[in-house]
């Protein structure tokens, strides 16, 4: 076969792409066209399935849980990321520069990254047990309660820990991404701002923050998704106790597909959850893009 | 010939006999079973079966959380297992998706029949055709600490026999200091409260779905009103830890081995769990009681079935009716402190002068189970609205707005 040096050039490009294309194709673009397929059916995990059109998305404006998982996502979302974001910062502004033992401390804040979020959940509910838990027994050794707290038995005790839980747990994530950005910044740019008077905030808010664009933009994104995607701390915490007021969507299109067997109605709200996240995503891409 | 076409021909004729048995073992018929993971006695059953049958089973333990999800995602597959000890309440949905074989000619042989375990037999069926019999029964009942009872000056040979006596019987127990308590509850554990707390409402003549069970009952039937206003007390005037309001039934078991605890809703599983690990538990079981009186169970645990699909259905059911056997029943069984399921040899060697054991089993007599397909979304969902009733009345003292919130959702969910 005789190949010209551009046509060959093509089709080795090709064949390179193949297996990322093959991946994604088995992996994401086939169980979305599935999930996409099977939203227009009622599904049931054994029995006889039929098709049911729009019905499903029609559901989903009657449905009480959903709306109220919806809000809480969103509202654990506005809580969870400003934390997570700020505290990231401040820990990479302290671990920016490349000092003696800094590898050290770089590791403790990673450290609880590398922990599965199942288990770190697991662990925190153990930490806050009323009877044998760690909070509980400082708490009750200093006097600081007359009695042990059941941190988890009340909707906003029980909300405010899991936040707690879910910073420590991802805060050194954010924490390198944003170490990354800042080690970026030529030192340069912070002397020459020196040399012309400019303080902390100052270099921070002319300098850090607008070269970091980019590094923040992935760094929100990335926890905002997290955020909205979240299921294990609420399944293993609280089971989305007390009084279901800590049901997330993603715990809610769990119940439906995996509790309730209605895997047509779960995937209906997959659908919508995956449309509300490429907006939310596109918005931020948007509000952060780098200006001409 | 070389050596080295001496040893490949050496090599071969021994591939072709050593192929040769596994032929001939073609005929033996291996089968598969699953079965939740709860401490009955299958294990047991399957390795005696094993060692005196030709047919063998291979049994696979599924965690109870995941064991619909996974036999769901079997049949599905077209992969079911062919024996298959599944919570009694999924039979009737099971069933009603023709995933189980119809086994009743071969229950129309048994000579006892009449005698397996009523709330077992009944979850068996699906439109008059019997799909499962009774493989692990556990009744629930009141277990109470004998010690604590004479400590507080109570009799410990008349437990109490109405919901006036329980409560009189725990601020007794309370009484006696800080860290004891009357009574204990998995208040976040849904299936713990459908096996304890619905028979307090049966005993004393109501229920929660109707007879037909085509509607809920729950706003117009008055003793689920008092049933629920009866716990709230409990948990009102701290007669239970505070804990018990956030155990997702973790405890559901272990909290009354502490020994500060009066009483506790228990099934008997339990027994010789508390038997064997903890010997100086001085224990003695009572009847779930009514309101003024009665007696009820919760008619728990697993029934046996042949998957559909599978290719074995006689030889599943020699196994199935083995089970059932004297053999089984008494020398696996009771042996085990496991009751029996069928309940005329509960009177055995191994039961004799076990008061609570024979109370144990005679509550499986008044055993009762709710037949309905949408029973998990009902009762045993985490966040269904049988618990969520039960922490809205009973934790925040809002009955009025309980009834309402289990009215309208049970409703929702019956009619689809």
């Amino acid at each position: 076969m005789n190949l010209s040096w551009s046509q060959r050039r093509k089709l080795t490009g090709l064949l390179l792409v193949m297996p990322t294309v093959a991946f994604v194709t088995v992996f994401f673009i086939i169980p979305l066209l599935m999930t996409v397929y099977m939203s227009f059916h009622d599904w049931p995990l054994f029995g006889e399935r039929a098709y049911t059109g729009l019905e499903n998305y029609q559901e989903l404006s009657k449905d009480r849980q959903y709306l109220k998982s919806l809000d809480f996502t969103f509202r654990y979302t506005a809580l969870v990321t400003p934390p997570i974001f700020i505290l990231g910062f401040i820990l990479a502004s302290l671990v920016r520069h490349n000092i003696r033992y800094i590898g050290v401390f770089r590791t403790i804040f990673f450290l609880p990254v590398v922990i599965g979020l199942g288990v770190s959940s697991l662990l925190w509910v153990w930490m806050l047990d009323d009877r044998i838990g760690i909070f509980n027994k400082i708490l009750l050794d200093f006097h600081l309660v007359p009695k042990a707290q059941l941190f988890l038995g009340r909707p906003n005790t029980a909300m405010n820990v899991i936040i707690l839980s879910v910073v420590w747990k991802t805060v050194g994530f954010t924490m390198i991404l944003l170490l990354a950005g800042l080690q970026a910044i030529p030192d340069e740019l912070y002397e020459s701002a020196e040399v012309d008077g400019a303080g902390y905030f100052r270099k921070l808010l002319y300098i850090t923050l607008p070269l970091m664009r980019r590094t923040i933009a992935l760094a929100l994104i990335l926890s905002v998704i997290g955020s909205v995607l979240s299921f294990d701390q609420f399944y293993i915490m609280t089971r989305g106790g007390p009084r279901n007021s800590t049901i997330s969507i993603v715990f809610w299109i769990f119940n439906n597909s995996f509790t309730y067997f209605k895997m047509g109605y779960g995937a209906a709200m997959s659908i919508v959850l995956l449309a509300i996240l490429v907006a939310l995503t596109g918005l931020q891409l948007y509000v952060l893009r780098e200006k001409e | 010939m070389t050596s080295r076409k001496l040893i490949l021909l050496v090599f071969a004729i021994v591939l072709v006999l050593g192929s040769l048995p596994a032929s001939a073992q073609d005929d033996q018929i291996n089968m598969t079973m699953w079965v939740r993971s709860i401490p009955f006695q299958t294990q047991a059953l399957v390795d005696e079966w094993n060692a005196n049958n030709d047919s063998q089973i291979e049994l696979t333990v599924i965690p109870s959380a995941e064991f619909v999800t996974k036999m769901g995602a079997a049949i599905a597959a077209g992969e079911p297992p062919d024996i298959a000890s599944i919570d009694l309440i999924y039979t009737p949905a099971f069933a009603a998706a023709g995933q189980l074989v119809d086994i009743t000619d071969f229950v129309k042989e048994l000579p006892y029949a009449d005698t397996l375990t009523p709330a077992h037999m009944a979850l068996g069926m699906y439109e008059g055709r019997n799909y499962a019999v009774p493989t692990g029964v556990d009744g629930s009942f009141i277990v109470y600490n004998i010690d604590l009872f004479e400590q507080a000056g109570l009799d410990p040979d008349n437990p109490p026999t109405t919901w006036g006596e329980m409560l009189d019987a725990m601020r007794a127990i309370d009484a006696l200091g800080d860290e004891v308590y009357g009574y204990w509850f998995s208040m976040n554990c849904a299936g713990c409260n459908a096996f304890t707390f619905l028979p307090f409402i049966w005993a004393s003549g109501g229920d929660v779905l109707s007879d037909d069970y085509a509607e809920a009952t729950i706003d117009s039937d008055p003793i689920v009103r008092d049933a629920l206003a009866f716990y709230n007390t409990i948990w009102e005037e701290g007669l239970v830890p505070e804990g018990a309001s956030i155990d997702n039934g973790s405890n559901f078991v272990s909290a009354f081995t502490g020994g500060n605890i009066g009483m506790a809703g228990m099934g008997n599983f339990a027994i010789p769990l508390f038997t064997n690990d903890h010997p100086d538990l001085n224990f003695d079981v009572f009847h779930i009681p009514g309101k003024e009186g009665g007696a009820a169970s919760f008619g728990g645990g697993d029934v046996i079935a042949i998957a559909s699909g599978s290719q074995h259905v006689e030889e599943a059911w020699r196994f199935i009716e083995w089970t059932m056997s004297d053999e089984a029943q008494i020398e696996i069984y009771a042996a085990n402190g496991q009751i029996p399921v069928r309940l005329e040899l509960v009177d055995n060697p191994y039961f004799e002068g076990d008061e609570r054991q024979m109370t144990a089993a005679s509550a499986l007599a008044v055993g009762f189970t709710p037949y309905t397909t949408v029973y998990n979304d009902l009762f045993n969902d985490p966040n269904g609205p049988w618990l969520e009733m039960l922490q809205v009345a009973i934790l925040d003292g809002d009955i009025d707005g309980a009834l309402e919130l289990g009215q309208e959702r049970f409703t929702q969910i019956m009619e689809g």
